[in-house]
């Protein structure tokens, strides 16, 4: 047998601790979702037969969450006056422009595995393209004019890294998006009279209303188009031949598919709710277009960690993933740590959890747990 | 004209030529066999026509276009279609779903609509995933994921999904590899009922006790180069062939 590094054992024998420790939960849980999930049934019945063609079959318990998940998301300023304390219209409203982005994401690298760092790139395409019409051109010109164009320079940038960059198999592809926000921060600061370098385009940018409650829902009602639009993509054939991609790409040759052209169309589908996203930032913000803001490489790596903790591959779990992260660090944490940056390092360890316990996601281990509760076995 | 031309192929690499001036012909509607001991090139040969590899020199050409440079999906959608010796099944998909994928078509857009409207789009009229999986016996593990399938099972899934791609002409690779008697006797008669449907194919062994009945002419290779060719019945007979095996340690064909 082959001898496993003790990193390994310690992991493995953690986990069967844990679900060893978990069995009786687990097994009282069932016993108080078992009726539920009977109680749902009929419901999820109703969808499974209509929809579930489309959008994959699930059990009621499984549809009651999603329905609670959804609808809670849905909601959020009818119910958010509940806890004056948080800023949830905000902090919920800015989770959805990053549950765009990772699921932006997730339709090119979680599904072909072939791993973007640069995803940021695409949505700072955006951002800096209406920053830039509203510095230089004309400050006057409203979003249903700048949207469309900045969304247009996601897509173009979208091409021009996709195209090179996706010819190569392996590593390099991730090697390439890296050098492309390096890349394009350094354009920033080189043409900084014309960028205004690192402090950013600083110019007041209306946003669409000063109503946070409308404001919320300027930001909720693309993303929920966008998690339509994808989770389509995604069950479609082509969701499959991306996966294929990922789990077998000389397979994917041998049917007659061209990997690479799926590779990059698959990119360059994700520039375009890049390109949404990053637009609605700028106008959620209404504040500086600056490299920290839209750009830099951490924004690219937080993209990724949504998509990590919510569950890679999987398009719902990146925007649940979104609204949980954004919930834990800007709210739930504060009310611990405040500002220290010990509330960004619980954050940092809670995605190294994920990735060495769950790789799948937290939300994908819920799944499986609610589908498994009108089962036999878990 | 004939259906495979090679011409003069080689493939070195390094140091060491694999394939050393092959040439020889396909007809429509031949099953041929290429044997030889291991190591004679016989898989380098096949992964040269399907673009694994890249030439060193000669030509490829295949119903009259040269793939010689042809990327794999590219000489797949002409009408070629290769079965692997290696299984290289997508185990999170089931038989249903492998089948499928090649089945697709090369296309962003047509993959992106639902299968009503893609089969009305493409005029599909051929067989679906289910036809194929019967083809080859798999009709009943429509929903197995190959990770739970029989090795057998394994192999056939690698044919139904050749057969997915709706070729002219098939490329076996040891096709019998690892199978019983029974399942190698099955496996022939199935092989034969392609070639009744008009199914071209090559069938590469490194033995010719499965191939004498199933084969109309057979290509004996050895190091790279061509030994002999002909009917079954003489290529038993010849002493060159008999030579190379021995001298390959196969104790004889």
């Amino acid at each position: 047998m082959r001898r496993r590094s003790a990193f390994v054992r310690l992991t493995r024998r953690t986990k069967a601790l844990l679900r060893r420790a978990l069995l009786p939960v687990w097994n009282a849980l069932r016993l108080v979702l078992g009726p539920v999930d009977r109680v749902l049934q009929p419901l999820a019945n109703g969808y499974n037969r209509s929809l579930g063609r489309h959008f994959g079959e699930m059990t009621g318990l499984q549809f009651g969450i999603l329905a609670l998940g959804f609808g809670g998301i849905a909601t959020v300023p009818f119910w958010s006056p509940l806890f004056p304390d948080m800023s949830l219209n905000s902090t919920l409203a800015l989770a959805a422009i990053w549950a765009i982005f990772a699921m932006s994401w997730d339709i090119q690298s979680g599904y072909t595995g072939y791993i973007s760092f640069g995803h940021s790139v695409l949505s700072g395409a955006a951002a800096y393209t209406i920053g830039l019409l509203l510095l230089h051109h004309d400050p006057s010109m409203g979003p249903a004019l700048t949207i469309p164009l900045g969304v247009l320079a996601a897509l173009v940038m979208g091409l021009v890294i996709a195209v090179p960059a996706l010819r190569l198999r392996g590593p390099y592809f991730s090697l390439i998006t890296l050098v492309g926000v390096l890349l394009f921060t350094n354009l920033v600061f080189a043409f900084s009279e014309w960028t205004q370098g690192e402090l950013g385009i600083n110019r007041p940018i209306d946003p669409f209303t000063y109503e946070p409650w409308l404001r919320y829902y300027y930001m909720v009602i693309p993303m929920f188009l966008i998690a339509i639009g994808l989770t389509y993509v995604a069950r479609s054939n082509v969701g499959m031949v991306l996966v294929a991609i990922r789990e077998n790409e000389t397979a994917v040759s041998d049917a007659g598919l061209d990997p690479t052209k799926f590779k990059v169309s698959s990119f360059v589908l994700s520039s375009i709710p890049m390109g949404i996203g990053g637009s609605l930032l700028v106008y959620f913000r209404g504040g500086p277009v600056s490299p920290s803001n839209v750009v830099e490489l951490q924004n690219s790596i937080e993209m990724i960690a949504i998509a990590v903790v919510g569950g890679m591959g999987s398009i719902v779990g990146p925007l649940f993933g979104a609204f949980l992260l954004f919930f834990l660090e800007e709210e739930l944490l504060r009310e611990f740590f405040e500002e220290s940056s010990i509330r960004t390092l619980v954050l940092w360890l809670l995605v190294l959890g994920v990735l060495v316990f769950a790789r799948n996601g937290v939300f994908r281990v819920l799944w499986h747990g609610l589908g498994a509760v009108g089962g036999d076995e878990e | 004209m004939s259906l495979l031309e090679i011409e003069e192929l080689t493939r070195s690499f390094g140091g060491l030529v694999a394939v050393d001036n092959l040439s020889f012909e396909v007809e429509e509607g031949e099953i041929v066999g290429l044997i030889g001991p291991n190591g004679s090139g016989k898989t380098t040969v096949f992964n040269c026509v399907m673009g694994t590899y890249a030439v060193t020199s000669g030509r490829v050409r295949f119903d009259g276009e040269d793939v010689t440079d042809g990327d794999t999906h590219e000489v797949v959608n002409l009408g070629l279609a290769r079965v692997s010796q290696e299984s290289n099944p997508i185990d999170a998909f089931p038989v249903a779903g492998n089948i499928k994928l090649f089945a697709l078509p090369n296309s962003f857009l047509l993959c992106a609509m639902p299968d009503s409207i893609l089969a009305r789009l493409t005029d599909d009229e051929g067989p679906g995933v289910r036809e194929h999986a019967e083809r080859v016996g798999l009709g009943d593990k429509l929903e197995t994921t190959p990770d739970s399938l029989a090795h057998a099972d394994v192999r056939r899934l690698e044919i139904a999904k050749a057969l997915a791609t709706e070729p002219e002409m098939l490329l076996l690779d040891e096709p019998f590899a690892g199978m019983n008697q029974e399942e190698i006797r099955e496996l022939s008669e199935q092989i034969e009922g392609f070639r009744d449907a008009g199914m071209t194919m090559i069938v590469v062994d490194h033995n010719m006790r499965g191939l004498m009945q199933l084969v109309d002419r057979v290509i004996v290779i050895a190091s790279g180069q061509k030994l002999a060719e002909g009917p079954p019945a003489e290529i038993v007979e010849d002493d060159a062939v008999q030579e190379a095996y021995l001298a390959g340690e196969q104790g004889g064909i």
